[in-house]
């Protein structure tokens, strides 16, 4: 069975999400050599990281997108280009900081699995709700696409059908399930959520027990600080050292950090990356 | 072979707060509850031995007699306070300078009302402090005895240490001396906006780098809980184990209301009540 990480980026005008695939698939290579990396894009691939990737595959089905600054509407095609058996599907900024090789063992056990506990960079569980009141307002459950997995199955299939529906018609979807709190603009989260309760299935895709896989989630205003923060970096420094390990605010990172701001990708950490793997 | 097991008190007088006197009325209480012998590490040694019963104490550790600049505010309730040196830089030397192979380091103003301290000579851990800790108020923003700033590190109480002699406990006091030695830097790196060396703040930092800059258990978590008072609290009254405080009203400048505590360990921050009390115990006698 093929088995591979899957990152869907597409760039705006203002953001390079390509350039976060490229850096996340440096941190892969670092901590989990034999972890095969795929990128859908139809945007370039700068060529010294192109190696990084197992296969660069076009969008498919045309971009659905083309018309977004947030550009979501292709994520549900996700299932459809992936060319592994086993895909974990990870936002774009993200970085892998360990081998998570013992994840897969775990994951082969589903067909389909979201994270539902995120973490904070002090390695604290996420019990605020600031960015998901409409979880909790509507009674969602609290499934997060920025990392999870799923198997080449029927169940799959059928999950992912649902989520192009949902994503294509969100209004009419959230106006059934998503009424409190409704958004000005469809999430991937929500949508996800919404084929969960439309199929019934949320205890077979998500595992509320365990501690991984998870991710630490460094938006703001749920790190358990009493300050009213705008910009996590501007409260907490970041270092990253030779061998690319990095601390938050003197945390050591483990598992896969979230790093949410597009702007924590610098120059120095790109070469931090680059000087470890050779990439010239 | 018997391991050699007793207390630490650390008394330094600073001309405001006689820490030698706490730590006589600490021992015998030591003593009650925990049967443990007890030793003292002090400047104030003729002090000690011609005002108090120095025989409670197992060892008399002499300290050269050493000023500070680190002073600080001592409260005496919401409204009266006094400013005195704060001479709190030795705690890292405990370990050099204790003579026991188990050692439990307590503060002067804690004061021991049960004997559940004692199961940590029973227990397999080498480290233990108190992380968690409960204002008995219940009134009062406890968070800045969750992390030592907002944005930094869980907190750890030095107020009470067990420990025994190890080699990665070696480490870590030589390592608390470290940070206490470039405070300056630690306090920056690590978010602390006041420069007033605190060992809660340095023992924290120290934990946190022998976790290896992540939440672990290096040190583990003694046996009860850490209840606390504030100085702007007041101690009123102490028999036996129990305790009758007066606890400062949230918005209410200068009022107080009453709790009483029965068979609960105390941190006492208030020390100038805390002596009124002794000195009100001694008189009963």
């Amino acid at each position: 069975m093929s088995k591979g990480i899957v990152v869907l980026a597409q760039n705006n005008a203002k953001d390079d999400y390509v350039k976060q695939a490229c850096l996340l698939a440096m941190s892969v290579a670092v901590t989990n050599t034999n972890t095969q990396v795929s990128i859908i894009t139809n945007d370039t691939v700068p060529i010294e990281y192109k190696e990084l990737f197992d296969q660069i595959i076009p969008i498919p089905f045309n971009d659905d997108a083309s018309h977004e600054d947030w550009k979501i509407s292709n994520r549900w095609k996700i299932y459809h280009a992936s060319p592994y058996d086993e895909t974990l599907v990870l936002d774009t900024d993200m970085l892998v900081l360990q081998d998570i090789s013992a994840w897969w063992d775990f994951l082969n056990r589903y067909e389909i699995f979201f994270t539902n506990n995120v973490y904070t960079y002090r390695d604290n569980l996420v019990t605020n709700d600031y960015y998901r009141k409409i979880f909790t307002s509507n009674n969602l459950p609290n499934l997060y696409t920025g990392l999870h997995y799923f198997k080449k199955c029927n169940f799959a299939k059928e999950f992912y059908n649902w989520l192009e529906l949902v994503s294509n018609n969100w209004e009419l979807f959230y106006t059934q399930y998503a009424k409190n709190d409704f958004p000005l603009c469809p999430s991937m989260d929500v949508s996800a959520a919404i084929v969960s309760k439309i199929l019934d299935c949320d205890d077979k895709i998500t595992n509320n027990k365990v501690k991984f896989p998870s991710f630490t989630h460094m938006k703001p205003k749920i790190q358990n600080w009493s300050k009213d923060v705008q910009q996590w970096q501007d409260c907490v420094g970041v270092y990253i050292n030779k061998d690319c390990e990095i601390k938050i605010g003197n945390h050591k990172q483990n598992g896969i950090f979230h790093y949410t701001e597009n702007n924590f990708v610098t120059d120095e950490i790109i070469e931090r990356y680059r000087n470890k793997l050779h990439v010239y | 072979m018997t391991v050699s097991k007793g207390a630490i008190l650390i008394a330094r007088n600073n001309g405001k707060l006689d820490y030698v006197k706490q730590a006589f009325f600490l021992a015998k209480r030591i003593k009650h509850y925990i049967g443990i012998p007890v030793s003292i590490i002090t400047e104030d040694i003729d002090y000690l031995n011609d005002s108090f019963d120095s025989s409670i104490f197992d060892h008399i550790i002499p300290l050269e007699y050493t000023n500070t600049t680190n002073n600080r505010m001592f409260f005496d309730g919401t409204l009266a306070y006094k400013t005195a040196s704060f001479k709190n830089d030795i705690r890292d030397e405990v370990y050099n300078l204790s003579p026991y192979e188990e050692t439990l380091l307590l503060d002067t103003d804690y004061i021991i009302s049960n004997d559940l301290l004692k199961s940590c000579f029973d227990s397999k851990e080498n480290l233990m402090m108190f992380k968690e800790s409960y204002d008995i108020s219940k009134t009062r923003d406890e968070t800045e005895f969750t992390y030592i700033s907002d944005f930094s590190v869980e907190f750890y109480w030095a107020t009470v240490v067990f420990f025994r002699k190890t080699p990665q406990n070696e480490t870590f006091f030589n390592l608390v001396k470290h940070i206490k030695e470039y405070w300056n830097h630690y306090r920056r790196v690590y978010q602390i906006g006041s420069a007033l060396f605190r060992n809660d703040f340095a023992f924290s930092i120290a934990v946190h780098i022998m976790n290896g800059f992540s939440p672990g258990n290096f040190a583990s978590q003694l046996p009860g809980k850490h209840y606390y008072t504030i100085d702007k609290d007041i101690l009123w009254s102490l028999t036996n184990d129990e305790m009758l405080f007066l606890i400062e009203k949230k918005d209410y400048l200068g009022e107080y209301y009453a709790v009483r505590t029965k068979g609960q360990s105390i941190h006492v921050m208030n020390k100038f009540s805390l002596e009124r009390t002794i000195d009100q115990g001694v008189h009963n006698e």
